[in-house]
Formats: C-alpha cells, structure tokens, sequence
C-alpha cells in the first residue's frame, strides 16, 4: 500500500509522509441519531412540517460534526432558516408555474391541444430544472462545510452542467441507453473536478470509455441474475470514479466490492423492514461505515498549507431538488 | 480547579491546527498560542456549534461567515465554565442535562405517537372535512378524470350501446329529481369483480361482475344511488385528501419529501379499496335511499342487492369485494329497511330491459389461445 513517488520535490515541512494512508472515520453512534430524529419528528408533527428545514439541518450536522478526518471533524453550517427561505424562493420560481401549468387549462376548460401543449411544456421545465438543481445544491451544500474552518465549494457554472447534461440525456435517448456510463462519468468529472477545499481543488481524469464494457456486461446480465449483478456494476463504478478522483496531488482508493454492497443493501433493507423504520439510523450508519472503510486518501499532501477561498451560495437550489424529489449525498 | 485547558484553534485562513491554551475569565475566553500571540473571545461573540452529544467535540466559533473556531477535546471544559461563569447557560451546552435530554427523549418518542394518532385519527380528516368542502368542483373533476383513466383503459372499458343507453337512462332519472353540482359518469369495466367505486367529480367505475350479480335494474339502480352519494357528500374527495396528508406527514416525520408525492400517486391507485368511515357510509345509505325514492325507484333494491351478496360471501370469497368495504350488518340492512318502508316506487321504471340479457353484455371477451 506505499506509493512514494514525486514526493521529494516538494520536500518542504509536511506533517504526514508521502506514503501515509489518510481515511475517514465515523464516532457518532446510531442510537443518538435516533433521538435526534424522534425529537424531530415530534416538532415536525407539532409544527406541521415547518421544523422539517431546522429537522435536517440538525441530522446534517450531528453527521459531518461525527466525520473526522485526520483528527478533525468536519463541521456543517447551514440553518433552518436558510432552508425554509430557499425552499420559498423555489416555490415561486419553479412550484407556482408548474402548478399553474398543470391545472389552469384544465380549471379553464381549454381546448385539448392547449392542454397538451401546457403538459409538455410543464414536463420540459421540469427536466430542465434538474442539472439547475443538482449544480446548485452542490453548490450550496458543500460551502456550508467545513473542516479545520476551511470551507469546501463548487465553482462549476450551472449552464455548463445544463449543457453537459441535456447532450448527454439526447444522446442516451438516441444510443438506447448505452451513453448511460459515458454520461454518468460526464457528470461526475464535471460537479468533481469544479469541487475545491479551500483554494486546493479536486480533479478526475477517467474515462466513460472504461466503463462501457462493465456496462454491456450489466445489460447482458442484470435480467439472468434478477439484477443481482447490479450491485458488482455499482462497486464497479464506484471503484473506478473514486479511484480516478484525485486531491492536490493525493489519490483516493476505493475498495468496495459488488458482495459488500449487496450484503450493506440487503440487510439495511431487512432490518428497516423489520423494524418498522426504528432501524433507519442504523442503516445509515452502516452505510456511512462502509463508505467510509472503503475509500481512503493515499498520497502527500500539505493540509496546514491550504487556504480560506470562501464562496457564498443561496440553499434556492436545494428548495428546488425538494421539489424535484431529487435526493443528493456529498459522499462522491 | 483546573484553569486552564488545551485546545486547537483554527484562524479560518488556513487549515492548520493551532495548539492553543485556554484560559476562563469573566467576560470571555483567553487564548494563548504557541508563539505567544493572544486573542481575548468575549462569550457574547461566541456560538457553540458542536459538542451537543457523546463523543462530539467542544467547538466554538466566532465572527462572520467563514468564522474562526476553536476546539476543546475535554467536556468537563463546559462543566467548569458554567461553574465559574454563572449566566451562560442560554448560550453553551450544559454536559449535565444530558441524562434529562435523554429521558425528555422518551418522552419525545411517545409525544410522537400521541401526537402522531391524534392527527391520522382526527385532525387530518377533520381538515380533510374542511378543506374537501371547499374544493371546487372542477378540480374534482379534473383528478377524478385521472382516475379513472388510470382504471378504465381503452380495452378494459365496456362500450355496449345498449349498457351504454341503459346506465345513462337509470343516471338521468336518479339525478333528475336530486339535483347536485355534478354531472354523473359511469364507466363499465370488463373484469369478473363484484366491486364499484365512486371517484371525486361525478364518475363511478362499476365492474362488470357487480352488474352480473344483480337480478333486476333496481338493484344496480340502488348501487350507483350509494356511490353517488359518496360523491355528493364528496366522501372520495375527503378519503383522497386524507390519504395523501397522512402520506406527506409520514414522510416529513422520517425526513423526505420524495416520498409523499409517490404516496399520493398510490393513494389514487388504491381508490378502488378505498375504506371510507362508518359514519360516511351510513351517510350514503340515506342519502341513497333519498335518492332512489325521489327518483321513484324501489330502495328494497339495494337491500336485496346487499342480501344476496352477503348470503353468497359465505361460500365464496370474489363476493368479498365490494361487501369488505359496503359491510351487510343487521343493524345496516334495518335502517335501510326502515326507511324503504316510507316510499312508493313505480314498479315499471325498468321493466323495458331484459335484464337476464343485458347484464352479461359487459363480460370479458372470451380469450384466443
């Protein structure tokens, strides 16, 4: 596990050697989360949803605030308010329109072809929306994190993404989806390699290419295997977009095996089934573990050097991907 | 007394990890760095941020966004600084109410439930009540349509002209002498269900195998008179906005919004099994019978209906259906009774159909092998 080269050259005063393993560990334990959650359901009900926003601040941050790396923990700085202010602002912008859209031809009694019309236009909006969302969530997610008070953040622009984006939906559509890994690794070169800590940023350099075989493998095999196979594809792609993810001159690696995401899977679904939903924060965790087990960060790397480049960004995005029903984890 | 505690500072310049020795003082914290340099923290600037749980740090940040931070690895720093510094209990953590917030945890978790089944069993379907009130019709209209697209598709609906003819002669004469806001359409499916359901906005899907069980018009007559009224009293409307709040409260409880809006699809999907309240379905029975009776329709019809379905549920279950929602209780069977008892019917109202003939019209065409 050593990888030593290009080291010297930068022989100036590093805190850890060239070949030093850096991994993320998490301290928290699930039965806490679970009364944070039961708390929180108990002021969501009495509020009628409103604490939902403080609600997931307060998980979000009792998560990163138990993820340490290197001795420290991560920090989350979002608020509540943020939250409800954002999810407002995304519900004028984008709820109301959508709304109206759908409903006032039929409310009005147009005539069929207007209805049509307003339907795909609504439908469009909401497609287009999506790349919107994800960018900016992103966006807003990460420069609420921190670790050792230096704040992450996002510096992809949000038409690039959309771009990116649609060609990629076109030409999935028009390739009977075999542009799906081409595309997924569009995506995830695009919102990792405009990530940065600090003034340090993160960089990919795979391939869709590389995947397209895994790929065809899956579509052969997912029917024959009850999409059992899927699992060994998911670690497959996991593996390879981690691997090829790369920190200011330090690699990650991922060792996540298709077996050990059908075992995580299967089981987190098996205990949350059993329990009614008392296990969900055990399932959490379990998935953070393995995560977090699984990938490590393998290289030199002067963390006392980085430097503050703060970016401000507004949580609108993230109103929107809760319209959108588009869930998103900082995890990749 | 320990006075004074390690800690890291981190300037929120840069990442490095300043060791760093902390002193309590009356107005603020004392900070004194390896190089000697020092930085006074007044409370009044200070925010905790973490160190709320087991096993978390102490962190303290101060100043705007991206802030400075400090970190105490030792808990007990919390204990002292409530002991020496009287009055900042509002503003940091108290290590020692942990055990209380663990205990108001239970409690919390049975406030849940409490709360929780004071909502799904009176304040959302008395919200419910309020708000399907005040719905306009054309949106009912408009989602019921949805509905039963999603049920009645091209094939599956029955498109006899005589069935056709037949439905629309016995709706025309019940609504006739009841007026309502709505106008009724009945869609026949081809299925060998003994079931009906009415959906928000007039429409009502009868299975085929429900006419078949009929043995004269009046009794059908008397089943779309009861869903009718389930739409009149805007019963389904109340149910599908129960189903889709309690859904959305579900969902906010465990933390997703996603979730609601695929449990309101699936409320529309489970119309069909719908169980509206007792109340409600007394409340259709009356109102049906009223309406049979205006009509000048016999309501011994819909109690003979209700009969024989019982009487047929004991040997075989496909009768379950529409009965497990419509239960034939003694107790039911005499209100309908008695308030049959009241009305003089026009025995001849369908007498021009040969029932026997008709009501297989809508049987599924046989299957090619």
């Amino acid at each position: 596990m050593t990888n030593s080269s290009g080291s010297t050259a930068l022989a100036e005063d590093f805190t850890a050697s060239a070949d030093e393993t850096r991994r993320l560990y998490f301290r928290g334990a699930p039965g806490t989360l679970l009364g944070i959650q039961l708390v929180n359901m108990l002021l969501v009900l009495c509020t009628l949803g409103i604490y939902l926003f403080w609600a997931k601040v307060k998980v979000r941050r009792y998560v990163l605030g138990e993820t340490e790396f290197e001795g420290d923990r991560f920090a989350y700085h979002g608020t509540g308010r943020e939250l409800l202010i954002g999810s407002l602002k995304a519900g004028l912008i984008f709820g109301v329109p959508i709304t109206l859209l759908q409903n006032l031809p039929v409310a009005l009694n147009a005539s069929a072809w207007i209805k049509v019309l307003c339907f795909v236009l609504g439908y469009s909006i909401v497609v287009l929306f999506i790349p919107f969302a994800i960018v900016g969530t992103r966006r807003y997610r990460l420069s609420r994190s921190s670790w050792r008070g230096i704040r992450f953040s996002f510096r992809g622009r949000a038409l690039a993404f959309f771009r990116l984006y649609l060609r990629g939906a076109v030409l999935r559509v028009l390739m009977l989806g075999l542009y799906s890994p081409f595309w997924a690794v569009e995506k995830y070169a695009f919102l990792t390699a405009n990530t940065y800590f600090g003034n340090r940023k993160f960089d990919f350099d795979g391939r869709g290419r590389d995947l397209f075989r895994s790929f065809l493998l899956l579509v052969l095999l997912v029917l024959p295997t009850l999409g059992i196979y899927g699992f060994w594809y998911q670690a497959k792609k996991l593996r390879y977009l981690t691997e090829h993810t790369s920190f200011d001159g330090a690699r990650f690696t991922c060792t996540a095996t298709g077996g050990g995401l059908c075992r995580l899977q299967l089981v987190n679904l098996l205990m949350v089934i059993a329990t009614l939903g008392l296990a969900l924060p055990w399932a959490t965790v379990r998935s953070l573990r393995y995560w977090y087990d699984n990938i490590a960060l393998q290289g030199p790397l002067d963390l006392s050097a980085i430097e503050q480049d703060y970016q401000a960004a507004s949580a609108t995005a993230e109103g929107l991907a809760g319209f959108l029903d588009l869930d998103f984890s900082l995890g990749a | 007394m320990i006075l004074e505690w390690r800690g890291y500072y981190f300037d929120g310049r840069t990442a490095a990890r300043h060791p760093v020795r902390v002193q309590i003082a009356a107005t603020g914290l004392k900070l004194t760095l390896e190089d000697g340099a020092t930085h006074f923290w007044p409370y009044e600037e200070m925010r905790q941020s973490q160190g709320f749980h087991t096993g978390e740090q102490v962190r303290f940040e101060r100043g705007a966004d991206p802030s400075e931070a400090l970190l105490v690895t030792e808990l007990d720093f919390l204990n002292t600084l409530h002991r020496m510094v009287p009055g900042l209990g509002r503003r940091f953590h108290r290590p020692e109410r942990r055990l209380m917030r663990r205990s108001l945890t239970g409690f919390a978790a049975l406030g849940v439930l409490a709360v929780g089944a004071l909502m799904y069993f009176w304040g959302i379907p008395a919200a419910a009540k309020v708000v399907a009130a005040r719905v306009p019709v054309s949106w009912e209209e408009s989602l019921g349509r949805n509905i039963v697209d999603q049920f009645a598709t091209g094939e599956m609906r029955c498109t006899d002209p005589e069935v056709g003819r037949m439905i629309a002669d016995m709706t025309a004469r019940l609504t006739a002498a009841t007026p309502s806001p709505y106008t009724f359409r009945v869609a026949v499916v081809r299925a060998p269900v003994v079931n009906a359901f009415a959906v928000p906005g007039g429409n009502v899907v009868v299975f085929q195998g429900l006419i078949e069980q009929t043995r004269r018009p009046e009794e059908l007559a008397g089943v779309l008179a009861h869903e009718f009224q389930h739409i009149i009293q805007k019963h389904t409307t109340r149910m599908l906005l129960q189903k889709t709040t309690t859904g959305l409260m579900l969902s906010a409880m465990t933390g997703d919004l996603s979730g609601a809006v695929a449990f309101g699809a699936s409320a529309a999907h489970t119309l069909g099994t719908l169980r509206y309240n007792r109340a409600m379905e007394e409340e259709a029975d009356v109102e049906g019978i009223k309406m049979l009776a205006a009509a000048g329709l016999d309501p011994a019809a819909m109690i003979d209906f209700f009969e024989t379905l019982k009487k047929k549920s004991g040997a075989e279950p496909e009768y379950l259906a529409y009965l497990s929602s419509h239960p034939s209780t003694e107790q039911r069977i005499a209100t309908l009774k008695s308030l049959a008892a009241r009305s003089k019917p026009n025995a001849a109202a369908f007498s021009r159909y040969n029932w026997s003939e008709l009501k297989k019209k809508c049987r599924a065409a046989e299957r090619k092998r």
